[in-house]
C-alpha cells in the first residue's frame, strides 16, 4: 500500500525545513483526531507550519489573534439583531472553520480561552440556547508564548488535557535557516501549494487509524507506563484515563504513519513526550525530559 | 482492648477444638466430657447470640464447677487421666472467655496439648490420621487469624502446606531424636489403671491388636552357662478355667503349696531383678527349684512374693529346666479339663480326625501341632477380632493370631480330648546385653503357652506358637523383625492358597502388615529400637546421632528455602521467554537491552554492535514483533523464533 | 547501597532504623528483611517444651511426633514469615505540604510483582496500617504523621512488617525514604485585620485606573460597582455580570513581617500567613516582604504556594 501520508509529508518538509519529527507528530495528531498545542517563542513558524497542514489538507483554514481584549463572541460567533426580519441571527464567528489557528491563546483571558477550548471538547457550540455542530473534520492548533513572557495568562492544566500533543518547534539547524534566508518566501510558496489529501479520504485514513491492532501485550505496557506516571514522586499527577486514551489514540495513528498495522512499544515512546510531556504538571517544561523517567525506567517487556 | 473476632474464625477454631476432644468420649468420664461438650455448645451459640454468653460471675461459678467436678474424681492433678481432665476442663472454660486474639492462641495451644493427650490413650494409625488432620485446621485458625483476607478455605490450604513441609524434618527429628526413657520418679501413673503386660486373666479374642511395650520387666543375671532360647520360658500366672471366650486362673488353691516336682541336672543359677511391677508373680525360669523364703510357690508352680510389687526386688533362684511333677489330684483333674459347654460338631469332628479319641495323648498332641503347621494357620499380632465363640472362629475361620489364641485353642482341644491342659502365661526368651551380660526381658516378650498333664510325666509344657513360628521359640531373635522382613511367611509352604485369595484378603493381609510396621517403626521405636535401628545405619553414638540429625536437618532446611524462595518469575509467555533468551545472549556478548528500550531500538543498537549478524538479528526481532504485537501470528511463528534464537551465535567483543 | 562495610551490616540501628535512606524502589530481600520470634512464638516454644515432657514422660512416640512435627511447623514459620515480606517492591511517593498542626500524608506504593498473595502487612509510621497485597498488585499507601513545627519534616523510618502466616515470627523491615514534607506556619486562629499598607490609597487606584480596556464580564459579585454591571447582559436574562477592565489592578496588599511588631518570630510567620490566606480568599492581589526576601504581587494558587513557601521556609 502507497502511504498516502508520504507526498503529504515531503511537501511540508519542502516548505518548513528541518522540523521533520515536529510536522510527523502535527499530522499524527490530526489523524487522531486530536488538537495541537504549539508553544514556542513567536516568529519560529507555528504559523507557517498550520498555514501548510491546511493547504495540503484542503481544509478551509481561519486564523483567529487572540488577545486580550478578544471576547468569546469574537470567537464562537454572536446573534446580531436582523432589522429586516426583525430578529436575533446568529452570525458564525472564525471558528465554524475545518482548521483553525488560535494564534497566541494565553494573551486572551480565560474566558475567551475557555470558549475555544469548550467548542473544541464538544464539537458544537451553542449560543442562546441554540446548538450548531462545527465542521468536520475539526482541528485546532493553537500556539502559545512561554508562560514567563509578560502580560500572558497561562492555560490551566485542566485545559491542557484538552490538546492531544504539546510540540515545541524550536529554531531551525544552520542550514535550514540558510536555506530560509536565502529561499523564496515562504508565504508564496505557500499559496502554491496543492491539495494532497483532501478532506474525505482524511476521514477514511483516521478510520483506518481506528483499526490499528493493539496487542495485550502493548496495553500492558501502556498501563505500566500510566501507573508509573501515577506512582513517581516527580509528577504532582500522574496520566489520567482520558490521557491513557490519547496515549493509545495518538499511537495507533503513529503506527499507521509508519504503514504498519500494530502498535509497537516504539510507538508509544515517539508520542510519549508530546502527548504526556503537558500532562504531567513537572517541574520542567521541556516535554522530552519530562517524560525522560518513564523512558528510561518502565520496562517494555 | 478487645478485639472483633471474625465469627468464622470462631467457628472455624470452635469446630476444630471440637474435633479435637471428640476421641476422648472413650476416655474420660461422662460428667466431665458433658461439661466440655455443654461449654462448647454455649460457644456455639454464643457466635450469633454474643449476649448469652456468661458474664464474669458466672464464669467464675462455671471455673468452680469444673474444679468441683475435677475434684470429685480424686484423680489428683497429675497423671494421664487427671492431666487429660484438667486440660479439657481449662479448654472448655477458656473457650467462653474469648476477648483477645491473644485467648485465640492459647486454645490453640490448649487444643494441641489434648491433642498430644489422645495418644496416650490410642496410638493406632487412624488415630495419627485423624489428630494430623485436626491439627491441620488448627494451624488453619492461626493462618486466618493471621490473615486479612476472609477465605477460610485458603487458610486451611496454607496450613496444609506448611504441615507437609514440616513432615520431612519431623521425621528426621524422630528418628534422629535421642530417645532416653524417663525415670521412674516422673511416671504420674494412675493406681487404678493396668499397666500393660500380663494380667490376671486372658482373653485372646478381643483383642486385636497387641502393642508391644519396651518397658522392661526383669533383668536375669546367670551365675554361669545361660540356658538356651527355647528353654528362656518365665513362668507367670496359670489359667485353667474358662467361659469359652476368657481364661482366668483357678482362684480357690491358688495359694496352696504345690507338692515339690522331682528336678534333674542341669541346674541354672541366676539373681532375678525385678522391676517394679503391679501384681506379685516372681518370673522365674521353669521350674525353680531352690529360691529365697520371702517367695512362695502356689499350686501352679508360680512363684510369688509378699509385700509391696512397686518396689524393686532382686531374688537369687536356681531353675531346672527338665523336671517331674507327680500325680493330678481328683479336683485339679477336673478343673483342667473342664469345658465351657458342649463341644460343637465341627471341634469334635476336628479332634476326632486328629486322633483325640482313640491315639495316644502324646501322639494327639503332636498331631494337633502339626495340624497348626501344616494348616494355614498364620502368625500376626493384629489378627481381626473374634467377639463369638472364638475358639471356634480361630481354628475354621481367621487361623491367624499371636501365642495367646494358640494356647488357647490347643488348650480346649487337649480338653476335648479329655487330657489335662491348661495355659500358662509369663515371658519367654530375653535379650543378652553384652555389657552387663544379663538377659533384659520386656513387656514386648510376653507369652502365652500351655500345659498338658500326661501319665508318668506329670504337667508337661507343649509351645502351639512354636509349631507356626518356630523361629521366635527356637532363635534368639525377634519374631517381629521377622515378619517385617518377612523371613516367615503368613502362610505356610502351601502358595497355591495365597494365589487363590480374593482381593479383599490381600487388602486386608497388606492393611495388617502396614499395621504391624507401624506398631514395629513408629509405636515402639523406643531406646533399644532406635540403637538398633540407627546401628544399622553405623550410626552408634550420641555424637553421631545428633550430628546426623543436625546435618539432615540443614539440607531438608536448604532445600525447603530453596523451594519457597528462590522461585524465579517464570513468564507464561513462551514468546516473551524466547526473546528474553535472546536478550541474554546478546547480554551475555557485552549487549545489554535497557528497559526501557523497545524491540526495535535494540535491534537498531545490536545490528551495529554485530553488523554479521543484522539478518539474524532482524529476522528474530521481526517475528518477536509479529508474535507479541500483531494480531495474527501462528504457533509456526513461534517455533521458528525459537529455533533462530537458538542458533543465532554471538561472539563476544 | 549495596557497598556496606561489614561493621555497618552489623550495625545494630539497621534493625529498626533502617539504612540510609533513600530515593529509589527499595526490593525487600534477605538484607532487609529481619525475623524474630513474636511473644506468641515464644510461647508456642513452651508449647512444645511442653509436649515433649510429656512424649518423654509417657514415653509416647505420637506425642514425640505430634512435638516434633509442632517443632518443625515453627522451624518452618520462619522461611514463610521471611516469604511473607520477601520480593516486595517499596516507593516512595508524594507528599502534599500541609500547615503546622495539620497531619502529613505521605504515600508509600508498595508493588508485589511476584505470584505470591500477602494477606497480612502491617505498615507503622506513627499509626499502624494494615493491608493485604493479591499477586502482582500494586497499592498505595497513605501514612499519617502529625505535624509540630513549620519547614521540611522528613518521612522517619517507615516499619513493614507482617506476622503471616501462623503469628508465631515477626518479620518487619525498616524502610527510610528521602521523603520530606513541607510544612507550612500554622495560621493565627483568630481572623486579624489586614494590615495597612504605607500611603495605602487602594481605593482610588481603583476608580481612577483601570477603566480604558474593556477585558472581559466576570460573574457579578457583592460589592462590585453598579457603574460596571453589564446591564445589556441582564436585559437579556443571562444574568448579572460585571465588566472587568484590563487595566485593573484590584486591591493591592503588600504584607509585611514588621507588620506584626510585638509579636515573636513564628507568632509573626502564623499571622502573615493568615494574611496570605484571607488575601487569597478575598481575591486580592498580595505581596509578601520578609527581612531579605520579597514576593512581589499576585494572586493564584502557584503565588499562593510560592508565599506559604516563603514563610514555611523563612
Amino acid at each position: 500500500m502507497q502511504n498516502p501520508i508520504a507526498p503529504l509529508l515531503d511537501s511540508a518538509n519542502r516548505i518548513i525545513l528541518g522540523k521533520q519529527h515536529q510536522i510527523r507528530l502535527a499530522l499524527c495528531c490530526l489523524l487522531a483526531r486530536g488538537h495541537l498545542l504549539i508553544e514556542d517563542i513567536p516568529g519560529v513558524g507555528k504559523t507557517t507550519l498550520a498555514h501548510t497542514l491546511a493547504k495540503l489538507l484542503g481544509l478551509n483554514y481561519q486564523r483567529i489573534q487572540f488577545t486580550s481584549d478578544i471576547l468569546p463572541s469574537d470567537i464562537i460567533g454572536a446573534s446580531i439583531f436582523d432589522p429586516e426580519d426583525r430578529s436575533f441571527k446568529f452570525h458564525p464567528g472564525p471558528i465554524f472553520n475545518q482548521m483553525i489557528l488560535a494564534d497566541e491563546i494565553n494573551r486572551s483571558t480565560p474566558k475567551a480561552q475557555s470558549a475555544l477550548l469548550e467548542a473544541m471538547e464538544e464539537q458544537q457550540v451553542t449560543v442562546e440556547g441554540k446548538t450548531y455542530r462545527l465542521p468536520s473534520p475539526f482541528f485546532v492548533i493553537a500556539t502559545q508564548n512561554p508562560a514567563h513572557q509578560i502580560g500572558t495568562f497561562p492555560l490551566p492544566e485542566s485545559q491542557l488535557d484538552r490538546f492531544l500533543m504539546r510540540i515545541e518547534l524550536g529554531y531551525p539547524d544552520r542550514n535550514a535557516e540558510r536555506e530560509l534566508l536565502s529561499g523564496q518566501s515562504r508565504y508564496h510558496l505557500i499559496e502554491n501549494l496543492k491539495t494532497e489529501l483532501p478532506p474525505e479520504p482524511l476521514k477514511n485514513i483516521q478510520q483506518q487509524v481506528n483499526t490499528v491492532h493493539v496487542s495485550s501485550a502493548l496495553l500492558d505496557y501502556m498501563q505500566n507506563i500510566i501507573t508509573f506516571t501515577r506512582e513517581f514522586p516527580d509528577y504532582p499527577c500522574g496520566l489520567s484515563p482520558r490521557a491513557g486514551l490519547s496515549l493509545l489514540n495518538a499511537a495507533k495513528a503513529w503506527a499507521f504513519m509508519d504503514s504498519r498495522d500494530a502498535v509497537l512499544p516504539e510507538d508509544v515512546q515517539a508520542v510519549l513526550p508530546a502527548v504526556a510531556g503537558h500532562r504531567l504538571r513537572s517541574a520542567s517544561q521541556d516535554s522530552a525530559a519530562v517524560v525522560a523517567p518513564i523512558l528510561e525506567r518502565v520496562n517494555v517487556l | 482492648m478487645p478485639v472483633d473476632i471474625e465469627k468464622n474464625i470462631l467457628l472455624f477454631l470452635l469446630i476444630s477444638v471440637g474435633l479435637i476432644a471428640l476421641p476422648h468420649i472413650y476416655h474420660i468420664p461422662a460428667s466431665t466430657f458433658g461439661f466440655f461438650a455443654l461449654l462448647l455448645a454455649w460457644r456455639f451459640i454464643g457466635i450469633w447470640k454474643p449476649s448469652c454468653l456468661p458474664g464474669k460471675f458466672l464464669l467464675f461459678l462455671l471455673t468452680v464447677g469444673g474444679l468441683v467436678l475435677l475434684y470429685s474424681q480424686h484423680q489428683g492433678l497429675f497423671g494421664r487421666d487427671a492431666g487429660t481432665r484438667l486440660f479439657m476442663t481449662a479448654l472448655a472454660l477458656k473457650l467462653l472467655e474469648i476477648k483477645q486474639e491473644r485467648d485465640l492462641y492459647l486454645i490453640v495451644f490448649l487444643a494441641f496439648i489434648v491433642a498430644a493427650s489422645q495418644f496416650l490413650y490410642e496410638q493406632s494409625i487412624a488415630m495419627a490420621g485423624y489428630i494430623l488432620f485436626v491439627c491441620c485446621v488448627l494451624l488453619g485458625t492461626l493462618v486466618a487469624i493471621n490473615s486479612r483476607r476472609q477465605n477460610t478455605l485458603n487458610a486451611l490450604k496454607t496450613a496444609a502446606v506448611i504441615l507437609a513441609q514440616a513432615l520431612p524434618l519431623a521425621i528426621v527429628l524422630f528418628v534422629f531424636f535421642p530417645r532416653v526413657e524417663a525415670p521412674r520418679w516422673m511416671l504420674f501413673e494412675d493406681k487404678s489403671r493396668a499397666k500393660t503386660g500380663l494380667s490376671d486373666s486372658m482373653e485372646p479374642g478381643s483383642i486385636s491388636d497387641l502393642s508391644f511395650s519396651d518397658e522392661l520387666v526383669f533383668r536375669v543375671r546367670f551365675q554361669g552357662q545361660i540356658p538356651p532360647n527355647r528353654l528362656r520360658y518365665w513362668r507367670g500366672p496359670v489359667f485353667s478355667v474358662t467361659d469359652g471366650k476368657r481364661w482366668t486362673a483357678a482362684k480357690h488353691y491358688t495359694y496352696t503349696a504345690a507338692a515339690e516336682p522331682d528336678f534333674s541336672e542341669p541346674a541354672y543359677r541366676y539373681t532375678l531383678l525385678l522391676e517394679p511391677q503391679n501384681n506379685n508373680w516372681v518370673f522365674a525360669l521353669e521350674m525353680a527349684g531352690d529360691y529365697p523364703p520371702q517367695l512362695r510357690m502356689n499350686s501352679e508352680y508360680l512363684l510369688t512374693r509378699s509385700g509391696n510389687p512397686d518396689k524393686r526386688a532382686e531374688y537369687p533362684i536356681t531353675s531346672y529346666p527338665s523336671y517331674r511333677t507327680g500325680t493330678l489330684e481328683a479336683h485339679k483333674l477336673r478343673t483342667n479339663t473342664q469345658l465351657p459347654g458342649p463341644t460343637s460338631q465341627k471341634i469334635t469332628s476336628l479332634v476326632k480326625r486328629l486322633g483325640g479319641f482313640d491315639k495316644r495323648p502324646e501322639q494327639f498332641v503332636d498331631r494337633v501341632l502339626q495340624h497348626f503347621n501344616q494348616e494355614n494357620f498364620s502368625y500376626t499380632l493384629t489378627p481381626p477380632l473374634m467377639e463369638n465363640n472364638p475358639i471356634e472362629t480361630f481354628l475354621f475361620e481367621t487361623r491367624s493370631g499371636f501365642c495367646s489364641h494358640y494356647a488357647a485353642a490347643f488348650t480346649y482341644l487337649m480338653r476335648v480330648a479329655n487330657i489335662p491342659a491348661r495355659v500358662v502365661t509369663g515371658y519367654h526368651g530375653g535379650v543378652l546385653n553384652p555389657v552387663g551380660n544379663f538377659l533384659e526381658i520386656r513387656q514386648a516378650d510376653a507369652h502365652a503357652w500351655t500345659e498338658v498333664w500326661l501319665k508318668n510325666r506329670g504337667w508337661v509344657r507343649v509351645d502351639p506358637t512354636a509349631a507356626v513360628a518356630p523361629e521366635r521359640i527356637e532363635q534368639n531373635v525377634n519374631i517381629e523383625q521377622q515378619i517385617a522382613s518377612r523371613n516367615i511367611s503368613f502362610f505356610s509352604a502351601d502358595s497355591d492358597l495365597a494365589r487363590q485369595l480374593d482381593w479383599l484378603k490381600q487388602a486386608r493381609q497388606l492393611w495388617s502388615s502396614v499395621d504391624y510396621n507401624w506398631q514395629r517403626w513408629v509405636i515402639n521405636y523406643h531406646s533399644a529400637n532406635q540403637t538398633q535401628f540407627l546401628a544399622s545405619l553405623g550410626i552408634e553414638s550420641l555424637k553421631q546421632m545428633l550430628f546426623w540429625l543436625i546435618g539432615l536437618g540443614a539440607l531438608f532446611t536448604a532445600i525447603l528455602s530453596w523451594l519457597l524462595l528462590s522461585r524465579k518469575e517464570k513468564t507464561a509467555d513462551k514468546v516473551l521467554r524466547c526473546y528474553r533468551r535472546f536478550c541474554a545472549r546478546l547480554g551475555k556478548a557485552g549487549l545489554k537491552r535497557k528497559a526501557g528500550e523497545g524491540p526495535i531500538d535494540f535491534a537498531k543498537r545490536s545490528k551495529e554492535a554485530y553488523p554479521d549478524q543484522a539478518a539474524a538479528i532482524d529476522e528474530i526481532t521481526g517475528l518477536f514483533i509479529k508474535l507479541r504485537y500483531q494480531k495474527e501470528s501462528s504457533q509456526a511463528d513461534l517455533n521458528r523464533l525459537s529455533e533462530r534464537v537458538d542458533r543465532l551465535k554471538i561472539r563476544r567483543r | 547501597m549495596n557497598t556496606l562495610s561489614l561493621k555497618d551490616r552489623f550495625r545494630l540501628s539497621r534493625f529498626f532504623a533502617g539504612e540510609k535512606p533513600s530515593d529509589e524502589a527499595i526490593l525487600l530481600n534477605q538484607r532487609r528483611i529481619f525475623i524474630l520470634p513474636s511473644k506468641r512464638g515464644l510461647s508456642f516454644v513452651v508449647l512444645i517444651l511442653l509436649l515433649l515432657l510429656i512424649a518423654f514422660v509417657y514415653n509416647n512416640n505420637l506425642a514425640y511426633f505430634l512435638t516434633f512435627l509442632l517443632a518443625s511447623v515453627f522451624f518452618i514459620g520462619i522461611l514463610h514469615s521471611y516469604k511473607a515480606l520477601a520480593g516486595l517492591l517499596i516507593r516512595k511517593g508524594q507528599c502534599k505540604p500541609v500547615f503546622a498542626g495539620e497531619r502529613a500524608v505521605f504515600q508509600i506504593h508498595i508493588d508485589n510483582p511476584t505470584p505470591v498473595p500477602r494477606p497480612s502487612l502491617e505498615i507503622d509510621l506513627y499509626d499502624k496500617t494494615q493491608t493485604t497485597l493479591e499477586p502482582y498488585e500494586k497499592k498505595t499507601a497513605r501514612l499519617y504523621a502529625p505535624t509540630e513545627h513549620r519547614g521540611h519534616q522528613t518521612c522517619g523510618t517507615i516499619t513493614l512488617s507482617s506476622g503471616y502466616p501462623l503469628g508465631l515470627f515477626r518479620a518487619w523491615s525498616p524502610l527510610r525514604f528521602n521523603l520530606s514534607v513541607l510544612v507550612y506556619p500554622k495560621p493565627w486562629p483568630q481572623e486579624i485585620p489586614f494590615p495597612e499598607t504605607g500611603g495605602g490609597s487602594s481605593d482610588q487606584g481603583k476608580t481612577e485606573k483601570g477603566t480604558d480596556d474593556f477585558y472581559g464580564l466576570q460573574e457579578y459579585q457583592r460589592g462590585d460597582s453598579i457603574k460596571r454591571i453589564h446591564w445589556k447582559a441582564y436585559a437579556k436574562g443571562q444574568g448579572l455580570f460585571s465588566k472587568q477592565y484590563s487595566g485593573e489592578q484590584g486591591d493591592e496588599l503588600w504584607l509585611h513581617y514588621e507588620a506584626s511588631a510585638g509579636y515573636g518570630n513564628e507568632e509573626r510567620l502564623s499571622r502573615l500567613c493568615r494574611w496570605v490566606l484571607d488575601a487569597e480568599k478575598a481575591g486580592l492581589r498580595y505581596g509578601l516582604k520578609l527581612p531579605g526576601q520579597k514576593i512581589g504581587l499576585g494572586i493564584g494558587p502557584a503565588h499562593l504556594t510560592q508565599c506559604l513557601e516563603a514563610l514555611a521556609l523563612f
